[in-house]
């Protein structure tokens, strides 16, 4: 009898990202089909540069490469420096720093992202917009491309972080030993044996990275100014990420403009699969490499 | 060594030390801003008051003359009434707009008397008028029979409205509001979804990781239902709250549900918590020892009896650690109950109703034309407080957990 109940939970937890998955592509695609009211032509959305709600143009295009753009520049700030992180908590902090500093970034994992949004709409807006002036630019009071990237390299920092201990603790002592023994010195070892032997773990931490740093929504809003045209460029203009047109103006919108963020969600899990299949290969090629 | 090699040994491992103190920095940046900006506006009153302000018309009985001493010395900002016996103060409110509020009411003043005028043609019932109030507006009745109107409306400070009050004759009627800006909806809300979403996600999770560690063949259909349970681990959030409202809306809406509601940001967030809740059970489960079942099994309880009083109970403190990751996980949820809740705050959250969460709550204040910096990082610092202290617990819990096993 609790043997059914059991399998059954199992059956019903597995099934709900297939639910996911299923519902969201049928609603998600329904805006395109001519059954809707209004459909919109799947082209233009997906080679559109304007999203603009008031005309009816949802184009995706350009806000895919905003969220690209700005998750890129993310993951050059926090990738090495969450690896770095990792081999100092790893191989060269003294035991007492080493479980503190694990606590630090255990405890940055925690902080709620609405956190880090009212942190990022106060305070790094604030060092953009002095950055920004100091290179004579102007900006939306900070509200900007670096703004996110910022934001987001802090947020994915302790993501990575993690992953990268994990993947740097199991590498063999042997080879590392083998390279002391070869005369190398232990900073040599550290940053040409255990990191290269790492990197698998290490990769599959910048994929997490990277897909926590597409997916993240209101933090992200907070401090994107969602601009209505053409891809950001310039890191000090206003930039749309799919995930703060999925959340703008939410709450008073229906219809077409509703709906048509279940497309959006669409093109984000598109985004995120694609990534990674990117970086995996990129890892592979590394791999072959090195061999 | 050569010198170039030490050269580049020591230019590296400041690096390192460089990039690991990033994270200290981020985390007391984050934690000061949170303290520094958002204290003054935590207090007691603002966990305990509603959001909106409530708007009162009131009057007062005829009283026989009296008149009121006052015992204690006034502040700066600060007047008295002789003939009311309150004291009203000049402040900012939460949206820093100039208030007069009442910071003292005597126990003989006719202020804790006063009647509800907004019910029509009838005494209403009686209303006290409490601390920290907001004075709107006055309308007195001068000796010569005329009407006299001070209030922050005219931009009188508190100091004018008292001298305007004890040369009048009497108050026709005084307009004034409840403080607004209070987290107590949402808390009350909070609660209310945390509760909700553990309910669904707890049997739910832990069912699915018995069957995993203990009743399943590790074959195909088990690693299949791992693989869907990681996929569902990388999920961005707001791809549940999309979910959420077509998934599970029909659900609701069994419940004769209309619109967003909680039952349906809790029922969302279940989905959320399950792969947290499971891949922590499971993980506890791995570690309660072989020979535990098998002594059980061996003396005749059935596999039911062995996971329901054996395995179960050697794998609470993995089962606490799930619930503690799970609450801090819904406190800091935002972006799918935005979807599945709403962002309107609820100052008497149901059920079936939309409201916030306070991690919603501070979305909610932060999206408004003038965000609210003060009362954001206030809330912020509860829940960081919240979230720091569940995660250090389940840390600590881990540890007892591995010295018990004795690694």
């Amino acid at each position: 009898m609790f043997r059914i109940l059991f399998t059954l939970a199992a059956l019903v937890s597995a099934s709900m990202i297939i639910f996911i998955f299923v519902f969201i592509f049928k609603k998600g695609v329904a805006v395109f089909l001519p059954s809707y009211p209004n459909p919109i032509n799947i082209w233009d959305f997906l080679s559109g540069l304007t999203w603009r709600a008031d005309k009816g143009e949802y184009g995706v295009l350009f806000i895919v490469i905003n969220t690209i753009i700005s998750a890129f520049f993310a993951m050059l700030i926090a990738f090495p420096i969450s690896v770095l992180t990792a081999l100092y908590i790893v191989k060269m902090s003294p035991k007492s720093i080493r479980s503190a500093l694990t606590t630090v970034v255990e405890l940055l994992a925690a902080i709620p992202s609405v956190v880090y949004g009212v942190f990022a709409s106060a305070v790094i807006v604030k060092w953009v917009d002095s950055l920004a002036q100091s290179l004579n630019y102007s900006t939306f009071g900070g509200r900007s491309v670096l703004a996110v990237s910022i934001l987001l390299a802090m947020m994915t920092l302790p993501t990575m972080t993690s992953l990268s201990i994990v993947a740097i603790k199991s590498v063999k002592k042997e080879l590392e030993h083998a390279s002391l023994a070869l005369g190398a010195s232990q900073t040599q070892t550290n940053f040409k044996v255990v990191l290269m032997a790492a990197k698998s773990g290490i990769f599959s931490g910048l994929i997490l990275g990277l897909a926590r740093a597409f997916g993240e929504a209101t933090a992200v809003s907070m401090v994107a100014g969602n601009r209505s045209i053409g891809p950001s460029l310039n890191p000090f203009d206003i930039t749309r990420t799919l995930t703060s047109t999925m959340l703008s103006g939410l709450n008073e919108t229906s219809g077409l403009d509703y709906d048509v963020r279940y497309a959006v969600g669409i093109v984000l899990m598109i985004t995120i699969l694609v990534s990674n299949a990117a970086i995996n290969y990129f890892k592979r090629r590394i791999g072959s490499e090195t061999k | 060594m050569t010198k170039k090699r030490k050269f580049k040994d020591i230019l590296y491992n400041t690096m390192t030390y460089l990039a690991s103190s990033v994270s200290v920095i981020i985390l007391v940046l984050i934690i000061s801003f949170v303290v520094v900006k958002g204290k003054d506006s935590l207090s007691f009153d603002m966990i305990r008051n509603d959001y909106w302000s409530q708007n009162y018309l009131v009057s007062f009985p005829l009283d026989k003359e009296k008149k009121f001493k006052k015992d204690f010395e006034l502040e700066e900002h600060q007047a008295f009434s002789s003939k009311y016996g309150i004291v009203l103060e000049d402040s900012l409110n939460h949206e820093k707009e100039e208030q007069v509020i009442i910071t003292y009411i005597n126990d003989g003043s006719p202020f804790n008397r006063s009647i509800d005028e907004s019910i029509k043609n009838q005494e209403g019932p009686v209303l006290t008028v409490s601390l920290g109030d907001q004075m709107e507006k006055l309308v007195l009745i001068n000796p010569d029979g005329s009407e006299e109107n001070v209030g922050i409306i005219y931009s009188d400070t508190a100091k004018e409205m008292i001298d305007a009050m004890d040369s009048s004759e009497s108050i026709k009627s005084l307009y004034y509001q409840s403080p607004g800006g209070g987290i107590w909806g949402s808390l009350v809300a909070t609660l209310l979804l945390i509760a909700l979403s553990l309910f669904f996600a707890l049997p739910l999770g832990i069912f699915t990781a018995i069957y995993l560690n203990e009743i399943a063949d590790k074959g195909k259909l088990s690693s299949a239902i791992e693989y869907s349970i990681d996929l569902l681990a990388g999920v961005p959030s707001i791809v549940f709250g999309l979910m959420g409202v077509i998934v599970l809306y029909p659900i609701t809406s069994i419940f004769k549900i209309e619109g967003l509601s909680i039952l349906l940001g809790s029922l969302t967030m279940s989905i959320v918590l399950l792969p947290v809740v499971i891949r922590s059970v499971q993980e506890s489960l791995k570690v309660v020892p072989d020979g535990l079942r098998m002594a059980s099994l061996s003396l005749g309880a059935s596999r039911t009896q062995t996971i329901f009083k054996i395995v179960l109970p050697s794998a609470m403190s993995g089962i606490l650690s799930a619930m503690l990751l799970a609450i801090s996980r819904i406190i800091g949820e935002s972006a799918a109950l935005i979807y599945t809740m709403g962002t309107f705050i609820n100052d008497s959250p149901k059920i079936s109703e939309g409201a916030t969460s306070l991690a919603v709550h501070i979305w909610s204040i932060m999206s408004q034309e003038q965000p609210n910096f003060e009362l954001a990082s206030a809330i912020s610092i509860i829940i960081l407080g919240i979230v720091l202290v569940l995660n250090i617990s389940v840390k600590i819990i881990s540890k007892r957990l591995d010295r018990k096993l004795g690694y």
